[in-house]
């Protein structure tokens, strides 16, 4: 034994032990997430219980949850349990949906008063704009109030056709409104604001008013006629309409413009689930959200994100690597650049909320409130750089990573070898040049280190931003087609709080859970996307640099 | 014993009366500190023009530090002073109205380690070129030309200039530093140990060479190898202890050295 720890085993068994725990702990974090984000997207069979108490409503949705609780429990919350004879029992939460028509869409089974679990194929699930899913059967497909079905037509293949009209009608009536009456809108406030703008500049006149006015009547034509357009596109949407039978036995009418989707999920076989897997992913991650975040897509989130992220490294890159060029190279080595050089490495202790105070008292009111007297003075009362915005968020984001940036490049610029630089003075060239010519493209690959850092750090930054420009929900994108095309000025969505907010501020948790799960798998996909993307540029760039070694 | 130099035995400088025309560099009363401590003491020799002067003595004797001071490379080093002055045409180039950049481009530098940028073959040879704002792109073609020929490299890397210097052997990369240095078209060439880290090969290469250099420019070469002294050099300086204790000839310092510090290292005593 003595000798065994002489050898040193116990040692390497040690540190080996210790890297295999943090790689459980990282494989395991991953798997969970993806595993319970996932599954999100798989259609889940969708059950119908008849109870033994015969008397008992029939129960119609998808298992979302089992567990076993002991009998005890049942007993102490006043259950009759006198026909249970196992210690345990299980119970079932169910998704029912249904949710205009039922007083929960959510409700616990105990497996002992299932009387069967069938699954019958031509159970349905639909998908709706508003109020979640519906289950239940069809039972008939209406135009105009009137029953289009004949004899022998498949209803299947009807409804099927009737729902892609309707999102066709639908994903129109949504592109006139991103487009045309979004800009016209846009376009129509632009003028206001110049109206205002001249009036305080004292160069209103009658004629510039004339010219105003002519554009404003131009605009609201033009809307008015886009506006017929959405209104005959409705109208026609609402034209169809679904006859469902629910769970209660009752026949239910549902219009056809409210149903997104409908899925057989009993009938599929497994290719049919992995197609409807894959798109479901598709539309969870190119699709606006619906219904408070509790349904639809993370689209504006995601785009939020990187966005948010690709600005702050537009921002922390030159500031950093200027910051630490000085220090480095030019400063001069004394107490005080040791002092400068711990104050910047301690800044990334600062716990993250408190950038957020900073970046709201300082970026948002302070030089925010200055620029819109300066500049924006036509819009006042109304904000436009004096309330939080993507921008406030990227240059606070920029302050909390510019140390990790500092840092790196620092260490960069100590590991070119100085015969390259007496190489490159011994030619004539200055201290600066040397610095650009040779010196910063050497240290690039450690600049982009720092920038990774960096990245993998503002990414998952939730805390400041929302004291800096993160919402719930944002009406437009950062990004889009009216001129000046960046609005640097908007607020943003974020992955990292769209988690926060589906999970904890949501009105109906349950449905909310397998979201937050599936958002945190994108949130770290993003995170690692980001990332893999900057190592494989520092990869070349360090191919590109390698040093002398030889 | 030692092979000399068979075309350095023509002609006979008188060195301690150089004139002007014939000096390229005159040092006088050189005295460098490094904080306190005294690494140059009181040197003063005129290096002729177009010739070949080796500085040789053992490692620590202030020969690279001596070759350093002739460019202000030293200036590099914070805690370095010089006094006594070095005279490139009668002007001083510790004078505080000279331009040390302009002031390398005319004295060039080659390190003992072959530095050459990350970047191709062909940008190294014309980064001093760019440096001068020279960009067209017919002028560098033709200087990448000359400077490689003129460093003995051309026919080995014609094909492949976009190439990465770092894609070279270690003595082609010293033959590049080279033309990169003569590409700006310097007075002066200093080279620092250039063969130190070279095989025996390209050592050779490299030393045929700067007899061919010594045609255009005036070359100071530093070397612990005292063959190579007596095979390169026109003028050979003995330094140690950071004095300049033998400058004379190199044919009659290596057979004739008149003091006996330089007997004792030409004859391997120490050093």
């Amino acid at each position: 034994m003595k000798a065994w720890f002489k050898s040193g085993s116990p040692w390497i068994w040690m540190t080996a032990g210790t890297v295999s725990l943090a790689l459980i702990a990282v494989l395991g974090l991953i798997a969970l997430i993806a595993w319970r984000g996932l599954t999100f997207f798989w259609p889940s069979t969708i059950y119908e219980f008849p109870f033994n108490d015969v008397d008992r409503q029939i129960l119609i949705g998808e298992i979302y949850e089992r567990e076993q609780i002991p009998v005890t429990r049942l007993q102490d919350a006043g259950i009759d349990t006198s026909h249970i004879t196992d210690e345990f029992v299980t119970r079932y939460l169910v998704k029912i949906g249904n949710r205009e028509f039922v007083p929960l869409d959510f409700t616990w089974v105990l497996a002992t008063d299932i009387a069967r679990m069938e699954t019958p194929r031509d159970l349905v699930m639909l998908e709706r704009a508003r109020n979640g899913n519906f289950y239940g059967y069809v039972e008939d497909v209406l135009e105009d109030g009137i029953s289009v079905m004949t004899a022998n037509a498949d209803i299947r293949a009807v409804f099927r056709d009737r729902i892609r009209r309707a999102v066709n009608l639908r994903d129109e009536a949504m592109t006139l409104q991103r487009g045309p009456i979004a800009r016209i809108n846009y376009q129509l406030d632009q003028i206001r604001l110049e109206r205002r703008r001249m009036e305080l500049r004292g160069t209103f006149t009658e004629e510039a008013d004339a010219a105003l006015r002519e554009e404003e009547e131009a605009l609201r034509e033009a809307y008015l006629e886009v506006e017929a357009e959405l209104f005959e596109i409705r109208q026609r949407a609402q034209r169809d309409a679904v006859v469902m039978r629910d769970m209660r036995g009752e026949q239910v009418t549902l219009s056809m413009n409210m149903v997104l989707d409908a899925t057989y999920a009993n009938d599929m076989n497994v290719l049919q689930k992995w197609g409807y897997f894959f798109r479901q992913i598709k539309k969870f991650v190119t699709e606006d959200p619906r219904e408070s975040n509790t349904e639809g897509g993370v689209f504006p989130a995601i785009f939020g994100t990187v966005f948010m992220v690709l600005l702050m490294s537009v921002i922390v890159t030159p500031f950093g690597v200027i910051a630490a060029i000085y220090l480095h190279e030019y400063a001069g080595k004394n107490a005080i650049t040791r002092m400068i050089r711990i104050a910047v490495i301690n800044l990334a202790g600062v716990p993250s909320i408190v950038y957020g105070v900073f970046g709201l008292g300082f970026f948002v009111y302070m030089v925010g409130g200055t620029l819109d007297q300066i500049f924006y003075p036509e819009s006042l009362p109304n904000p436009t750089f004096g309330t939080p915005g993507v921008l406030w968020s990227a240059l606070t984001l920029a302050i909390l990573t510019l140390p990790v940036v500092i840092v790196s490049t620092e260490e960069g610029l100590s590991r070119i070898p100085s015969a390259v630089r007496e190489g490159s003075l011994a030619l004539g060239a200055t201290k600066a040049e040397t610095i650009w010519r040779i010196v910063v493209p050497m240290a690039s690959p450690a600049i982009m280190t720092g920038l990774i850092l960096a990245v993998a750090r503002a990414a998952g930054e939730v805390a400041p931003l929302m004291l800096v420009g993160v919402v719930k929900s944002a009406p437009t994108l950062p990004v889009d087609g009216n001129f000046p095309f960046f609005h640097l000025d908007r607020k943003f969505m974020h992955l990292g709080f769209h988690i926060y907010d589906v999970g904890f501020q949501s009105p109906n948790v349950e449905a909310a859970r397998p979201l937050v799960y599936a958002t945190s798998f994108l949130l770290v996909t993003v995170i690692v996307g980001l990332n893999l993307t900057a190592i494989g540029v520092r990869n070349r760039l360090r191919e590109k640099f390698r040093a002398l070694e030889h | 014993m030692i092979t000399l130099n068979a075309h350095n035995t023509n002609e006979k400088l008188d060195l301690a009366s150089l004139s002007e025309e014939e000096t390229a560099l005159r040092i006088e009363n050189l005295n460098l500190f490094y904080g306190q401590a005294q690494a140059l003491h009181d040197i003063s020799m005129a290096i002729p023009k177009g010739k070949v002067t080796a500085f040789i003595g053992p490692s620590g004797c202030g020969k690279s530090t001596l070759l350093r001071c002739i460019n202000r490379m030293n200036d590099l080093v914070e805690s370095c002073r010089v006094d006594g002055a070095i005279s490139l045409h009668g002007k001083n180039i510790y004078d505080r109205d000279v331009d040390v950049a302009a002031l390398r481009r005319r004295i060039g530098m080659v390190f003992q380690r072959p530095n050459p940028f990350p970047k191709s073959i062909y940008e190294n040879v014309v980064y001093g070129l760019r440096l001068m704002g020279v960009n067209d792109r017919r002028t560098l073609d033709e200087v990448v030309e000359r400077s490689l020929k003129g460093a003995a490299l051309w026919n080995e890397v014609k094909d492949r200039l976009k190439e990465s210097a770092f894609s070279l052997s270690g003595g082609q990369q010293q033959r590049l530093v080279i033309a990169r240095a003569i590409a700006i078209e310097p007075e002066v060439l200093l080279l620092d140990e250039p063969t130190s880290a070279l095989d025996p090969i390209s050592t050779l290469t490299i030393e045929e060479l700067i007899t061919e250099l010594k045609s255009q420019y005036t070359v100071v070469i530093v070397t612990h190898n005292m063959q190579q002294a007596a095979r390169v050099s026109d003028q050979t300086a003995f330094l140690y202890m950071g004095k300049l204790i033998e400058y004379d000839d190199t044919n009659a310092l290596f057979t004739t050295p008149a003091k006996k510090q330089t007997e004792d290292y030409i004859t391997g005593r120490y050093g």
